[in-house]
């Protein structure tokens, strides 16, 4: 029995290495223990003894390219199962079935399914639900923002952000992991100060105006809004705090239109 | 910016609500170029992010505001008409600039959707607001997503170079024939707007060349395509004459999308109008029927049996209850086209069918695990270990399993 120990996160690059390595000595799943140094447990079972490892060969496997775009996704996961379901079904690809990735109701890839879709969801809601506050930095605007990400979602979408905002300077702090873009030069830093974050910013009440303005009182459909907007998001949205105010004017302010129309 | 800002914010926000198209539309990849020093923005390739939602359950994705709300013209289910005593302001195109900039590099929104009142003339309403796009894009080097909506009188040379500019062009048609616009938009047109759809619908094809003779590729011009609205429940027209016109928009001027907005009552309304609002169940059984038509490979007939669409079901169980010979199908060997008429089957299902089945027979067992809605599958379906009870497509009570509860109504009657 082979004990592996991821010891950072997300920890996709650790786990590529290991995987490759494993493989270049052909053990199989079965065979492998991993764990994340967060999260050691005790296996009182196990054989712990390395094995020497062999040299590294390139790997000479193809993998497909959707099969490892799946693998990036479910990677960033929060389960710490997924260093060892990715490399269940990466030998199964190699060793059982190059079109595995098709069998959408196989137990492994359905499993390999959710954890990708959960982290591609939280990833998108990242990009969508962020939002920077101005500050000025030695004399130039920076933006920082604070993100509470469910799973390790930053990773995903750095390009997103240094495309998008290139030629801004920029701060985005997670509860994990910061990263720092002074429009040509990507720092990353662990566990970082989220007071650095303001509390307010001269724009946002332009952005309430327009949130509370925007909305359409005649036609309420809360669930609709709950559905693609979870509470769990609101925190770090300054427009939520309108919402409850917002629906229970809603309906006065629809008869109102309508008393107004009678009137006439 | 100063509190006057406020105040016109809230104005000609309020007053771009009533239009439907909030996301912003597909329009390619872009993005700032690796020497660019000031420019900001990116299109990702699909639809735009929705930054947030607001209760009406609507996502909000852009700054949707009209530049003016001062407007020249009668149309009775306008809030913004000239004869409404609605409060009225304009944002130059500075102010407009600003927001927009301020607004996306807080990551608030993905782009502009500018509309405008006609002020002065329809040329020297448009002209601004090319002014407005054409400073975001050169003075800004701005990559975000721009939709505006054209004037419809306006020279087609303004219309034109909108399309430089803008990622999306739309004309709103308001509504389906020439006597309701007759009566609630006197000054509208349906000829002249057809008109300037179809200069716009060739400008489009002029610039989808991937090169020019002297191998030089064309600018871009439009390229997220026209779109269109149109208001439902404010005149007596039939979802079978609303469909048509939309059929017709979609084959003949090329539309990219056609939005139904359930009529709602605007503060100050027009003696004209309703004085309910429509049902949004119509309007939502309005999109599912577009949606048959685009990408379902149903036509107008199959779809309507009558004038109206069915409010009880959607439109493609209701084409399932008036063709129960057609079931059950079998998920195994039927071909897309058949797929994709089966209820409770979306595009995406039957593409994961379709890629399933190429490696394994699909049975009943693999459904549940793809999570399908069984209970509406069941009667029309047949797998390797499943063909339904004879009973559940004959049974007299068969649509009674599918009745579901009223929804929607707002208002009681």
């Amino acid at each position: 029995m082979k004990t592996i120990t991821i010891t950072s996160v997300p920890g996709y690059n650790e786990w590529r290495i290991a995987a490759r390595e494993c493989l270049a000595q052909s053990i199989p799943p079965e065979n492998i223990i991993w764990q994340s140094s967060e999260s050691i447990q005790n296996d009182l079972f196990g054989d712990t003894e390395e094995v020497t490892p062999a040299p590294i060969e390139q790997m000479k496997h193809s993998i497909p390219k959707s099969v490892l775009m799946l693998f990036k996704y479910a990677l960033c996961h929060q389960d710490i199962s997924r260093f060892a379901l990715c490399y269940r079904v990466l030998w199964r690809v190699i060793f059982q079935n190059k079109n595995l990735i098709q069998l959408k109701t196989d137990e492994d890839i359905m499993q390999l399914m959710t954890l990708a879709k959960a982290v591609k969801r939280d990833a998108y809601k990242m990009s969508a639900f962020l939002r920077f506050r101005e500050v000025a930095l030695d004399e130039q605007e920076h933006f920082i923002a604070w993100y509470e990400p469910e799973h390790f979602s930053l990773e995903i979408k750095l390009d997103f952000f240094q495309t998008r905002f290139k030629n801004m300077r920029w701060s985005i702090l997670t509860p994990y992991r910061a990263a720092h873009w002074d429009t040509e030069k990507l720092v990353l830093e662990d566990n970082p100060d989220p007071s650095v974050c303001p509390d307010d910013d001269r724009i946002e009440k332009y952005w309430l105006t327009y949130y509370t303005n925007i909305f359409n009182p005649a036609r309420i459909k809360k669930n609709a809004m709950l559905s693609s907007m979870p509470k769990k998001y609101w925190k770090n949205m300054p427009e939520t705090a309108l919402i409850d105010d917002m629906i229970k004017q809603s309906d006065a302010r629809a008869r109102k239109m309508i008393i107004d129309g009678n009137k006439r | 910016m100063h509190d006057k800002l406020i105040q016109k914010l809230e104005i000609l926000s309020d007053a771009a609500k009533y239009d439907a198209s909030c996301a912003s539309g597909t329009a390619g990849k872009r993005k700032a170029g690796k020497t660019d020093k000031t420019g900001i923005g990116s299109l990702t390739g699909g639809t735009g992010i929705c930054h947030s939602f607001t209760p009406d359950g609507r996502c909000v994705s852009l700054l949707k505001i009209l530049m003016t709300n001062y407007c020249i013209y009668d149309c009775h289910y306008c809030i913004n008409r000239v004869s409404s005593s609605v409060q009225r302001a304009r944002f130059t195109v500075k102010e407009t600039v600003d927001l927009t900039l301020n607004f996306y590099k807080r990551n608030y929104i993905e782009g502009l959707f500018l509309s405008s009142g006609i002020v002065g003339s329809p040329d020297i309403t448009m002209e601004s607001m090319v002014r407005i796009a054409k400073s975001l894009r050169i003075d800004h080097g701005f990559k975000g997503y721009i939709h505006l909506k054209t004037i419809p009188n306006a020279s087609p040379e303004l219309q034109a170079e909108a399309g430089l500019y803008a990622d999306r062009l739309s004309i709103n048609v308001e509504m389906p024939t020439q006597p309701s616009l007759n009566k609630y938009a006197p000054e509208k047109d349906l000829g002249a707007i057809h008109n300037s759809m179809n200069t716009l619908k060739d400008k489009i094809a002029e610039h989808k060349v991937d090169k020019t003779h002297s191998g030089k590729r064309p600018p871009r011009f439009a390229p997220g395509g026209q779109s269109t609205q149109m208001i439902i429940g404010a005149d007596d027209s039939s979802d079978k004459i609303i469909l048509g016109t939309s059929v017709k928009l979609y084959s003949q001027q090329k539309l990219r999308r056609v939005y139904y907005s359930a009529f709602s009552p605007i503060p100050d309304a027009s003696e004209v109008l309703p004085l309910k609002p429509a049902p949004l169940i119509r309007e939502h059984r309005l999109y599912q029927a577009d949606w048959l038509l685009r990408f379902y490979g149903f036509n107008l007939d199959e779809i309507l049996h009558n004038d109206m669409l069915d409010m009880d079901h959607d439109p493609k169980l209701a084409w399932a209850l008036r063709n129960r010979h057609v079931f059950p199908i079998d998920l195994n060997k039927a071909d897309k086209l058949l797929l994709l008429r089966i209820p409770g089957l979306g595009a995406r299902t039957v593409q994961k069918i379709l890629a399933i089945r190429r490696y394994t027979k699909l049975s009943w067992m693999d459904l549940t695990k793809m999570r399908l809605p069984l209970q509406k599958l069941k009667p029309f379906i047949t797998v390797s270990d499943y063909s339904p009870a004879i009973h559940l497509l004959d049974s007299n009570n068969f649509e009674l399993q599918f009745k579901q509860p009223k929804q929607f109504e707002l208002f009681g009657a």
